[in-house]
Formats: C-alpha cells, structure tokens, sequence
C-alpha cells in the first residue's frame, strides 16, 4: 500500500511562541518499501509517522493509503497500519503473551485462539518460554522482540517504526536490525522507519528521506540501491560508503542549523 | 576465616533487632524493681505480660479485638466501595470530576474527628456511628488516590492501546484502571490506616458502646489499671503490623509488576 502524503503541515501551540513542526511536507511511501525517515532532533520525523498512523491530526494536508491498485483506502487512517513505539509502551501488567495478544483481544478474538496465534509469533521472534514473563522481568532487547510481535500480529500492510532502537545497547542493536531485516523479507510490508542513525537508515531502507531542522521539510531523497537480503558485512563495501558520505554531508548541515535555532532560542530566553 | 567473618555480620545482623527489644524490656524490668515505681504508673513488663495472658485466657482480649476489627472492616469497605467507585467516575467523567471536586476540596481538610458531636446527634452513639465516621475518613485519601492514578495513566500506553484498535471502553477498561492500580492500592492503605485509628477513637467517645479495644482501653484507664492499658497497647500495635503485612501482601498480588515496572 502507498502512503501518499501530501502538504502535511503541523503547528504545535498559539501564535506568539508556535512552532512548526512539519512544513508543507509531501512525499509518496511506495508499497511494500522500506523507506527511513532521517533527521536531526526535532524536525518532526515521530510527528509525521504518528499523523500516518491516524494518532495525531495534521494542522493542514493530507494522508491517503492508497491499494497498489491506486485506489484509496476506504478504511480511516490508522487502520492499516500498526505503530512501533521508541520507548515500546509495552502494557507492564500484561504477560508477554497477553502483550502480544493485545490487538486480537480488543477485536473480540477468543483467548484460545488468540493465545495460539501469539505464540507462534512469540516463538518466531525467539521468546519461547518467555510467554508468562511480564515484561518487566525481560532485557531491553527482548522487550523489543515483544514490541515487534505485538504490532505484527495485527497484519496491518503498513509498519510504522518511531526510532525502535535508539535506547539498545550497540550488540543488542544489530541482531534487532538483522531480524528486522529478515522479516521483511519474509512479508514485505510497507515500512515507514524513523531514525537519526545513518548507518542504520540505509543498512535497513530502500530509500532515506532526508529531513532538514525545525521546520521539517524534505531535503533530499536518496535512493539506496543495495541487494537484498541486506547484511551487516555491506557496511564495509564502497557503495555503502559512498551513500553514507553523501547522507552524512546532508545530515550535517541540518544538525548544524538545529544547533543554531537551539543557541538562538536559549539566547531569546535570557 | 573471610566467609565465616562475613557470616558473622550477617548472623548479628539479623539477631541485633529483636536483641535490641529485649534489651529494652530487661532495662525498663530492673529500672521499675530498683526504683520501686509503682505499677499504676509504670508497670514491669513481665506483670504486663501476666494480664495479657489473662485477659487472653478469659476471652476478653479476643473478643473485644474481634469487635473492634469488624468494625474496622466493615468501615474499610464501605470506604473502599464507595471511594474507588467515586475515583473511577470521576476519571471517566470530566461533569462529575468538576462536581465531586468542589465537595472533596471542601470536605478533605476537615478533620473527621470533629463529625463525631454531628454524627452522634444523628445516629446516637451506636454501631452506625462508629462505621460512618470511619469510613467517611478513610473515603477521602481512596476518592483522591484513585482519581489521581486514573489522571496519570501514561498517555504513550493509551494510544499504544488506540494504535492497536481498542475502543473507548476497552482502553478504560484495560489500560486505564490496570494503570491506575498501584495508585488504588496507595489509597486503600492509606484509608484501611486511618478507619483503624478512628474506630479506636470512636470506640474510646460515647461510652454506651461497652466493647471493642478503644472501649477496653479507656474503661482500663480510668480504673489505673495501667498494666491492662499496656496489653492493649501491645495487641494494638500488633494487629497494626499484621495489617500491613496483609496489604503489603495483597499488593503483590494484586499489582506484581509494580517491582518491575518495564514498558
């Protein structure tokens, strides 16, 4: 399913101290891609995918998940995708299985059923034997892995992914990124991936959207060619190199810009 | 040499405590004896004890501790019913938080004690108005306890739960509350403290009521037998200390991942 975004703009709070997160924001998601969302600190990457995933409403434009067959989508924004969280917003008093279950149980599905189709799950993410756990007895990673499984179960076509990574340790990171990698591959689901890691933007994308500093606007769209099956060995290939050069200048001069705006508002402050 | 040093510290650790308590009571024993002061001021605690088993082998102690935890108990979960009920509207309905906050900010600061003249004048001095007072008080701090954990439910768990298609209803009711319940479980230690403290306080006001361990307590004290005064003190505080290890109890069982909170 495309995802067709089209003038998005978000304006947070009233008219003397309001900001502008997104800015006239357009950009076509294609199907069954897995396009990163790269940016530095606050340039309304997570708000974007939010206003995707139906949880936040744009100030102005629009959101359409189109068919492949380019039509749009009858159902409301939302429906067809399923939220990755940064900090997980795992539920603490739910079992890993009954975590997993979540979805299946507010649709009414029986908890015979939904418990057997949730482990199969839990058990293709390698947590069997964690599914009586409460998430709070589990490792970050592993959290992760129940994080995964929750919104997969959901088999919504669209994958929404807020920065799922950033607070694991680096070892932990890449075996999520290489599982990651190959559930892609097995379902090819549409992937909007938010991150500020460029390494990890085009390891795991198909394209990177660049975005500059508050205001958040595209600034370049860098296609990344490399073939799948993706593995963590292609880091150290010329191609490789050569888009990280390129993202890493772009990525720069925004982060330069946000450390700017940030003195210039401490400055206006004081 | 160096694990049996450390088993050592351990060992002292753990018996240091209860040493200090009989420390304490061989120390208050001799000074009575020594000093000749008289039991009806300060009794040894070894005549302390004698009344104790007395008034525990006779029945008395048992029963007028029996009363008295009914009626804490039955305080209690009129409180409980009333005031989670009250906190859980209040969280669901923005009319009926407005309404209800303008009555708990009103009433809260008054000390409950002083409704004890009121509620003695309408309900004599009875069963009615021993439970009444208590659960008025411990009403408050579980009302207040479970709005409040209702308010603070993580918003990044509530639209997880809208992301993954629950409605309304089913976010109160599976993620809300759930969220809210180590705030209830506060609330409800905080009400169980406070209707104990005024059932003793109520027992000891109205004399008619001739049982429970405030009515034993006072009857006690008036007559100098200070010795049935301190077996009182002494079954008091334990019934304390066993309340709240059955709560913290509950607790765990209730609400175990608050140990471990991870999300």
């Amino acid at each position: 399913m495309d995802v067709v975004v089209e003038d998005v703009t978000q304006i947070w709070g009233e008219e003397p101290t309001q900001v502008v997160a997104l800015d006239h924001f357009s950009h076509r998601f294609r199907s069954r891609r897995f396009s990163c969302l790269l940016g530095p600190s606050g340039c309304g990457k997570s708000t974007l995918i939010q206003i995707v995933g139906g949880l936040e409403s744009a100030t102005g434009g629009t959101v359409r998940i189109q068919y492949p067959g380019k039509e749009d989508s009858p159902r409301p924004l939302g429906a067809d995708s399923v939220m990755v969280w940064q900090n997980l917003n795992l539920f603490p008093w739910r079992s890993v299985i009954d975590n997993v279950a979540f979805g299946l149980e507010m649709r009414g599905i029986s908890r015979n059923e939904r418990h057997e189709r949730a482990r199969a799950l839990i058990a293709s993410v390698g947590l069997r034997g964690f599914e009586n756990h409460l998430p709070g007895q589990l490792s970050g990673g592993m959290r992760q892995r129940v994080a995964l499984a929750r919104a997969l179960i959901m088999e919504r076509p669209i994958l929404l992914m807020d920065e799922p990574f950033a607070a694991l340790d680096a070892q932990t990171k890449i075996v999520m990124q290489e599982e990651l990698l190959r559930i892609f591959d097995q379902t090819h689901k549409t992937v909007l991936f938010v991150t500020h890691a460029i390494e990890e933007a085009i390891l795991l994308g198909d394209e990177v959207v660049v975005m500059t500093a508050r205001p958040g606007r595209i600034k370049e769209v860098i296609p990344v060619d490399l073939p799948r099956p993706r593995s963590l060995e292609m880091i150290n290939s010329p191609e490789f190199g050569a888009l990280f050069d390129r993202t890493f200048h772009l990525i720069r001069e925004e982060v330069m810009r946000a450390m700017e705006q940030q003195a210039e508002m401490v400055a206006g402050h004081s | 040499m160096k694990p049996d040093g450390k088993r050592k510290t351990r060992l002292t650790e753990m018996a240091l405590p209860s040493l200090s308590v009989v420390i304490f009571l061989l120390a208050w024993e001799m000074l009575v004896r020594w000093r000749g002061i008289a039991p009806i001021f300060l009794p040894p605690p070894s005549s302390i004890a004698v009344y104790l088993w007395r008034m525990i082998a006779d029945g008395t102690m048992e029963y007028h501790l029996g009363v008295t935890l009914l009626r804490i108990f039955a305080g209690f979960l009129i409180a409980a019913a009333t005031g989670v009920a009250l906190g859980l509207l209040m969280g669901m309905s923005r009319i009926v938080a407005r309404v209800a906050d303008v009555w708990i900010a009103a009433l809260y600061p008054l000390p409950k004690i002083s409704l004890i003249p009121l509620l003695i004048i309408w309900l004599g001095t009875g069963e009615a108005y021993r439970i009444v007072i208590s659960a008025i008080t411990a009403f408050f701090p579980i009302v207040i306890s479970t709005y409040s954990g209702i308010r603070q439910a993580d918003r990044g768990l509530i639209k997880a739960a809208q992301d993954l298609g629950a409605n309304t209803r089913q976010i109160q009711l599976k993620v809300v509350i759930p969220a809210a319940m180590p705030s209830i479980l506060a609330g409800l230690q905080l009400g169980m403290g406070v209707a104990f403290i005024l059932i003793v306080a109520a027992e000891m006001i109205g004399g008619s009521s001739q049982s429970g361990m405030g009515y034993l307590l006072i009857n006690a004290g008036q007559v100098m037998e200070t010795e049935k005064v301190f077996a009182c003190l002494v079954v008091l505080a334990v019934m304390g200390a066993v309340i709240i290890k059955l709560q913290q109890w509950a607790d765990r069982k209730l609400a175990p991942w608050v140990a471990h909170d991870g999300r």
